[in-house]
């Protein structure tokens, strides 16, 4: 009911949309890339420049970040998630209901725009690691992504802007510049499954992180994320709600 | 409004409060929105009057396991009302704000709320609480194109669809025109009959002389009375009142009013007379008579303040 309730309130969302679009950007890179034909491998050049650069840094993490805030957020925000919370259902049931609802329109859509993407780009190649490697890693931190960003819409009321902080401050600069900090980084465990999966040359692709540790953290940020926002949302006061 | 016949769920038990606040206290930072509270409310209709910002809202929301008392207990249903999502079971609440989901229709909003509390026949549930609020005819246009009294009432809707034997209703009228409020008077009247808990906040006195069984009075924070209307009402009304006067000549006026037996009190200032009367309908009735039996002629008789928050802080001074 509640992910129903919140897949309806999702679609037609004017930043929905807006994901829409942007998953349309990889695809007509891709395309851009194959009339073009430059002097370099489709397999480095689709690892690093397309399903690196431009999926997992960028629509990765806008498109979760606009479905994961938008799934709790808006219904705190506008008041309405009163009409949940007044009901004698236990917060995890909310919390997983809200997570689902965040994560399949999220992953629905950059896994679209990853598999039709990198197969324009690797077409004719021996790539096929490649494309399965990043399916899997990008389904996967997604979901980390989304719990996270539930997470935060819970916490704070500006959960965008903390959102995009992490994503382009944190994500984007520290963890480039301080190795230390990759834990930390949704980012890095993404590009470290998809290292692990798609098993090419150094020369092709690597990750900063080994394949094992980014899976161990992605469950452990995975688990601390859903059970602070469970905690959050069974003491969580609407002042303004009511 | 149709008259459903509705089963009735009993309270927990008739007996014992359904609403217990003992010494709760509620702040904000430096900000004391409810101060060392205690009061117990049972069946019946319970009026929280006082003037906006005075600490009602906060009331119901602990009541409602929406917040936190900083201090004290808030117990609800005999268990806490914090934390306890158990006792929305029994509990149905009317939110003060607007919001509802646009997209949905009326029947689809109800329908939900009767599925997120699992009742075994939500449609049948849900098309009571419709017929109970008469919105048969509106049920399936999109609430995003309703009217404010009609998503007051759909919310209204949601709240009692599961029967429950304590409501808790925030500004409930705000947005009804005369006929939707009388309707909802009735239906909160006949639930009231059936045994349930009925508690609502108002800032207008007409409001909860008309509905409540019971009033608190909340000022700043602190109950500053409560009984039923009528005691409230004495106690209002029996506070000293003050009229402003001004007439062709004041001290031959003064000194014709002081021997009214109604007349507490005369100030000469400028050129008015300040005149506290303990009876206001009397004063009322009296100084003109007065004046014209003295040959005075009166240019202005006005009472000074008789503002809602004016009659709160009397009560709180007493």
């Amino acid at each position: 009911m509640i992910l129903a309730l919140t897949l309806r309130q999702l679609v037609g969302r004017r930043p929905a949309l807006l994901m829409v679009a942007f998953a349309a950007l990889p695809i007509l890179a891709a395309i851009i890339f194959r009339i073009a034909d430059p002097d370099v491998s489709p397999e480095r050049w689709a690892a690093n420049d397309l399903l690196k650069g431009l999926i997992v840094t960028l629509f990765l993490p806008l498109s979760t970040l606009i479905f994961g805030t938008m799934a709790l957020g808006s219904e705190i925000e506008d008041g309405t998630a009163v009409y949940l919370l007044s009901k004698p259902l236990p917060r995890s049931h909310v919390i997983s209901a809200k997570l689902a609802a965040a994560w399949l329109p999220a992953a629905l859509l950059v896994l679209l725009s990853t598999e039709i993407s990198a197969a324009i780009a690797l077409q004719g190649t021996g790539g096929s690691s490649i494309l399965v490697g990043f399916t899997i890693a990008t389904a996967l931190g997604s979901f980390v992504y989304c719990c996270v960003f539930v997470l935060l819409s819970v916490l704070t009321s500006h959960a965008l802007i903390a959102g995009l902080i992490y994503v382009f401050l944190w994500e984007g600069v520290v963890t480039e510049l301080f190795s230390g900090t990759r834990i930390f980084s949704v980012r890095q465990y993404t590009l470290g499954v998809a290292d692990l999966i798609a098993n090419t040359s150094h020369r092709t692709f690597e990750a900063n992180l080994g394949g094992v540790p980014a899976l161990v953290l992605m469950a452990v940020v995975t688990a601390a994320a859903v059970g602070v926002a469970i905690r959050r949302l069974s003491r969580f006061e609407v002042r303004g709600l009511v | 409004m149709a008259a459903e016949p509705r089963p009735v769920s009993p309270p927990a038990a008739a007996s014992t409060p359904l609403i217990e606040l003992m010494n709760a206290s509620r702040w904000y930072g430096n900000v004391v929105a409810v101060n060392n509270i205690s009061f117990t409310v049972g069946p019946g209709i319970t009026g929280l009057l006082g003037p906006n910002g005075a600490g009602k809202s906060t009331i119901l929301h602990m009541a409602a396991g929406f917040l936190k008392p900083s201090s004290g207990t808030v117990d609800v249903l005999g268990g806490p009302a914090w934390r306890n999502p158990e006792i929305y079971r029994q509990v149905g609440l009317v939110p003060e704000r607007e919001a509802v989901y646009p997209f949905l229709t009326g029947y689809e909003f109800v329908l939900l709320n009767a599925r997120l509390h699992k009742l075994p026949a939500p449609h049948d549930a849900a098309m009571r609480a419709i017929r109970a609020v008469g919105m048969e005819d509106a049920r399936h246009r999109a609430m995003g194109g309703y009217s404010k009294g009609m998503k007051q009432r759909v919310k209204f809707a949601t709240a009692i669809v599961h029967d429950p034997a304590l409501l808790l209703l925030d500004e409930p009228f705000s947005g009804a025109d005369p006929r939707q409020r009388l309707q909802m008077t009735d239906l909160l009247r006949e639930m009231a009959a059936e045994g349930r808990t009925i508690v609502f906040s108002s800032h207008i006195l007409e409001e909860v002389e008309r509905l409540a069984d019971n009033v608190l009075v909340i000022v700043a924070g602190r109950l500053a009375a409560s009984g039923d209307f009528h005691q409230i009402r004495r106690l209002m009304t029996d506070r000293p009142h003050t009229f402003t006067l001004r007439s062709g000549d004041n001290r031959r006026l003064a000194a014709a009013l002081v021997a009214d037996p109604s007349v507490v009190g005369i100030e000469l200032t400028d050129d008015r007379l300040s005149v506290r009367a303990s009876d206001f309908g009397g004063f009322a009735v009296a100084a003109p008579r007065v004046a014209r039996a003295s040959g005075v002629t009166l240019f202005e008789f006005l009472p000074t303040d008789e503002s809602l928050e004016s009659v709160f802080s009397y009560l709180v001074e007493r």
